[in-house]
C-alpha cells in the first residue's frame, strides 16, 4: 500500500514529466488589454450601480451620511419585520430603536435563523454587475449571518462603488481570506430556465446607498472651464 | 420503477453504448428534445446579449486562455504553492491519483467524523469518479442540494448538462418526481411552488448535517483560497454551516494569482448562464476561526489529467472552466442532449475530455459525435480549439483500429481501401463514375434526389437525401462541347 506522500510524489512526478517540454511561452503571457478601468463619471457610475441592483429586484434607497440612522430605521419599519441580526461591530448609530436586535457575539444557527432580517456594512460595490462584495469584517459579519435570515439590508457608501470588476481587485490591498460576492438575491433557473427568486439564500436584498462623496464637477465642465481660463 | 430501470441512463464510459447507438432512441424522444432545445435556446440568447455588450470580450478570452496556459505549463509549482498556503491557513490537502483513491480519502474523512449523511454542492468531478454510489455503499447518504441535482437524485436520473444538469426535465416531470418523493400530492407544476418545496425539503438538512462535499471553480495558488460560483445559495449553505467541508478538485482547476479572478469570473458567468455575475460567489481560505467549517479538506484529483497534460495538442482540454457554452451551441448536443455521450461530460467538451480521461480505451465514438462546425470553439471563453482536438483524437482512434484485424472486413474500411484504389487511377475513376451513374439511376427520383437506398446505403439516406449523379461528368461535357473556331 502506498502512503499519501508517495501518491503526492507520483502525481507531481507525472506533472513534471508532462510539462518538461516547454511550449511557446508567448501563449502564457497574460495581456491585460481588457478593460480594467471604467470610463463613467461618478454620477453615472452610481446610477449604473442602482440600475443593476434594481434589475436583480434589489430595493435601493439613497441617503446623505447624516440621514443614515433615520434611513435605516425607516427601512426596518417599512419591512414589517421585527427581529434583526447585527454583526458585532455594526456602528451603534445603525441600531435603530423600535425593533429587537440580536448582536452576533456568538449567536447559534438557530438564533440567527430565527431573525427576520440582518443589517450589515459592505466592502465594495461593483456597478457593472450590480455586485455587493463582503469581506466579512466585524461590521460585515461572519458568513452565516447574511445567509440564514430571509431579508438583508446592506449599507454601501458611494466611495466604495467601483465601475468594473478589475477596479475591485485594485482596491484589495491584500487578497481577502474570506469573500462573498452577491449579485442579486438567491435565484435558480433550473426548471425550464424560468428564473425563480429565493431558493436558499435571503430572498430580499435591500441596499442603502450613502452619498459620502460630494458629487464632483463633471470632467467636461472642468475641461470647459480650463479652456475658458 | 421497473420501466425506469430498463431505460436507466449509463454515464459510465466504460460500459455505455457507442454514441450513435445511445443517440438513436433519444432522437425519437420528442419531449426530451423539446426540453433541451428550449433550455439551450434561452441560455444562448442570454449569453449572446451579454457578450455583445462587452467590447473587450475577445481580450478577456485571450487573457483567460493565457492564464490557464500558464497554469498548465507550471502546474506542479502552482499546486505545491496552493498546498502550502492552504495548509498554513489550517486546511488539509490530499492527493488522489485516480477516482478510487479520491473515494477512499473522502470516505476515511467522513468515517472519522462519524457522518451518516453528507450534503453536496453540484460537482461534476464527483460524478466523474462515481462518488455517490461509493458513499451509499459505505452507508453514507449523500444529499444533493443544487435544485437540478436534487431533481435528478430524487428522479433516479443522471445529469445531462455541465451547468444545468436537469435541463432535459420539464416542470410536469419535476412535479411528478417531487410529489412522489416528498409526499406532496397537491403540489402544482408552477416553478415557484416546486422551488419552494425544494427549499423546505433541504432547509433542515442544511441545519442538521455536519459534513459537506463541494467541487471547485478556482483554487488560488498565491493565497490558498478556493472559489465557488453558484446561483441558489445552496453552495453558501454547504460552505458555511457544516463542521466539516471536503472539496474535490481536478488538479487543473487552479489560477496563479487572486487577481486572475478578475478575468475568470467575468468570462465564466457570461458564458455559463448569461449573467454579468452569478448571484453568489464564495471565496474562503483554509479555516477561519468562528466562521464556517473548522475541518477543511481539499482532495486534488489527477485521474489521468496529467497524461492529457503531456500531449501538446490535447493539453488545451485542461483549460476548461466547465461553463457549458459549447454544449448550448453544439448542433449535435442540441439534438441529443447529454445522456447520449455516456459520460457526465457531454457535448463538445465531453467529446474530447471523456475519451482522454479513459486513456482512449473507451468512448472512442465520441470524437466522431461532431460536425466539426467549430461553433464550440467560437464560444469557448478559454479558446479551446475543440475541432482541432477532435481531429487529433479521431486520428488516434483510426490508429487503434488499424491494428485490429477484424477491421479488414469492416465495410467502412473496405470502402476506404476501394476509394483509395479508385482515386489513384484516372481510368478506374472514369469507370467508377459510369458504373455509379448506372447503378444509382433506378434509385434516383424525378426531382434529381435519391431519397432511399438499400443495404449499407440506407445508413446515409435514413437521415438525409443524396443528390443523384448528373447524366454527364464535367470531363464528358468538356470533350463533347462544340469547338469554337479560332
Amino acid at each position: 500500500m502506498n502512503s499519501p506522500a508517495q501518491f503526492r510524489q507520483l502525481i507531481l512526478d507525472r506533472i513534471r514529466g508532462a510539462t518538461a517540454v516547454r511550449t511557446a511561452e508567448s501563449n502564457q503571457r497574460v495581456q491585460h488589454t481588457y478593460i480594467r478601468h471604467g470610463s463613467l463619471e461618478p454620477k453615472q457610475r452610481i446610477d449604473l450601480m442602482i440600475e443593476r441592483l434594481r434589475e436583480y429586484d434589489a430595493e435601493v434607497v439613497e441617503c446623505a451620511p447624516e440621514d443614515l440612522s433615520s434611513c435605516i430605521a425607516h427601512c426596518l419599519q417599512s419591512s414589517g419585520r421585527h427581529i434583526f441580526a447585527a454583526p458585532s461591530a455594526l456602528p451603534p448609530g445603525w441600531l435603530a430603536p423600535g425593533v429587537t436586535w440580536r448582536i452576533d457575539t456568538g449567536l447559534s444557527y438557530g438564533e440567527i435563523e430565527a431573525c427576520d432580517g440582518v443589517v450589515t456594512a459592505s466592502f465594495c460595490g461593483i456597478a457593472d454587475s450590480g455586485t455587493i462584495v463582503l469581506h466579512h469584517s466585524a461590521a460585515e459579519g461572519r458568513r452565516v449571518l447574511t445567509l440564514l435570515p430571509d431579508w438583508h439590508l446592506c449599507i454601501l457608501r458611494t466611495s466604495q462603488v467601483v465601475q468594473t470588476l478589475p477596479e475591485y481587485f485594485d482596491r484589495c490591498a491584500q487578497p481577502p481570506s474570506l469573500a462573498t460576492y452577491i449579485s442579486g438575491p438567491s435565484a435558480t433557473a433550473d426548471i425550464e430556465m424560468t428564473r425563480i427568486k429565493g431558493v436558499h439564500g435571503p430572498r430580499f436584498l435591500n441596499v442603502i446607498l450613502v452619498h459620502d462623496q460630494p458629487a464632483p464637477h463633471s470632467t467636461t465642465a472642468a475641461n470647459l472651464n480650463g479652456a475658458l481660463a | 420503477m421497473s420501466s425506469e430501470a430498463a431505460h436507466r441512463i449509463d454515464l459510465d464510459p466504460r460500459t455505455a453504448p457507442p454514441f450513435p447507438e445511445a443517440a438513436f432512441p433519444i432522437l425519437r424522444n420528442t419531449q426530451l428534445r423539446s426540453n433541451v432545445a428550449h433550455a439551450t435556446d434561452v441560455i444562448q440568447a442570454k449569453r449572446a446579449r451579454l457578450v455583445a455588450e462587452k467590447s473587450d470580450w475577445q481580450d478577456l478570452r485571450r487573457a483567460a486562455a493565457a492564464i490557464k496556459d500558464d497554469v498548465l505549463a507550471n502546474l506542479g509549482r502552482y499546486l505545491v504553492e496552493f498546498e502550502s498556503r492552504c495548509t498554513a491557513a489550517g486546511g488539509h490537502v490530499h492527493w488522489a491519483t485516480d477516482g478510487a483513491e479520491a473515494q477512499r480519502i473522502i470516505l476515511d474523512i467522513l468515517r472519522q467524523e462519524n457522518a451518516a449523511e453528507v450534503i453536496k454542492i453540484k460537482t461534476m468531478t464527483s460524478a466523474e469518479i462515481h462518488l455517490n454510489p461509493a458513499l451509499e455503499a459505505a452507508g453514507i447518504h449523500a444529499v444533493e442540494t443544487d435544485l437540478a441535482e436534487l431533481i435528478l437524485q430524487l428522479g433516479d436520473d443522471e445529469p445531462s448538462h455541465i451547468v444545468a444538469p436537469a435541463l432535459h426535465v420539464n416542470r410536469g416531470q419535476v412535479r411528478e418526481i417531487f410529489a412522489r418523493r416528498m409526499s406532496l400530492a397537491d403540489l402544482s407544476d408552477d416553478p415557484q411552488a416546486l422551488t419552494a418545496a425544494a427549499r423546505t425539503y433541504l432547509r433542515r438538512k442544511f441545519l442538521s448535517v455536519d459534513a459537506a462535499i463541494s467541487g471547485v471553480n478556482f483554487m488560488v495558488a498565491e493565497t490558498g483560497a478556493v472559489t465557488i460560483v453558484e446561483s441558489e445559495g445552496n453552495g453558501r449553505m454547504c460552505l458555511t454551516l457544516p463542521r466539516t467541508l471536503i472539496t474535490l478538485a481536478g488538479i487543473e482547476k487552479i489560477v496563479p494569482r487572486f487577481q486572475d479572478l478578475e478575468v475568470m469570473l467575468q468570462v465564466l458567468a457570461r458564458s455559463a448562464t448569461g449573467e454579468r455575475m452569478n448571484p453568489y460567489s464564495s471565496l474562503w481560505t483554509g479555516v477561519t476561526p468562528g466562521d464556517g467549517p473548522q475541518n477543511f479538506h481539499v482532495v486534488l484529483l489527477d485521474n489521468r489529467r496529467s497524461s492529457i497534460l503531456a500531449r501538446p495538442v490535447e493539453r488545451q482540454t485542461l483549460r476548461c472552466i466547465r461553463c457549458g457554452a459549447c454544449q448550448n451551441t453544439c448542433p449535435v448536443y442540441r439534438q441529443t442532449g447529454g445522456h447520449a455521450y455516456g459520460s457526465v461530460y457531454g457535448g463538445p467538451i465531453g467529446a474530447i475530455l471523456t475519451p482522454q480521461l479513459m486513456k482512449m480505451e473507451h468512448a472512442q465514438s465520441l470524437p466522431y459525435a461532431s460536425s466539426l462546425c467549430a461553433a464550440c470553439y467560437e464560444v469557448c471563453p478559454v479558446k479551446i480549439n475543440i475541432p482541432e482536438v477532435l481531429i487529433e483524437l479521431r486520428a488516434q482512434v483510426v490508429d487503434q483500429e488499424r491494428e485490429q484485424t477484424a477491421r479488414a472486413f469492416d465495410p467502412m474500411y473496405s470502402g476506404m481501401r476501394i476509394a483509395n484504389s479508385i482515386f489513384a487511377s484516372a481510368a478506374r475513376f472514369r469507370w467508377a463514375q459510369r458504373t455509379a451513374r448506372l447503378a444509382l439511376r433506378p434509385f434516383t427520383h424525378k426531382d434529381g434526389w435519391i431519397h432511399k437506398l438499400p443495404g449499407l446505403g440506407a445508413r446515409w439516406t435514413m437521415s438525409r437525401d443524396l443528390r443523384g449523379l448528373p447524366s454527364q461528368t464535367f470531363r464528358e461535357w468538356w470533350a463533347s462541347r462544340p469547338q469554337e473556331k479560332p
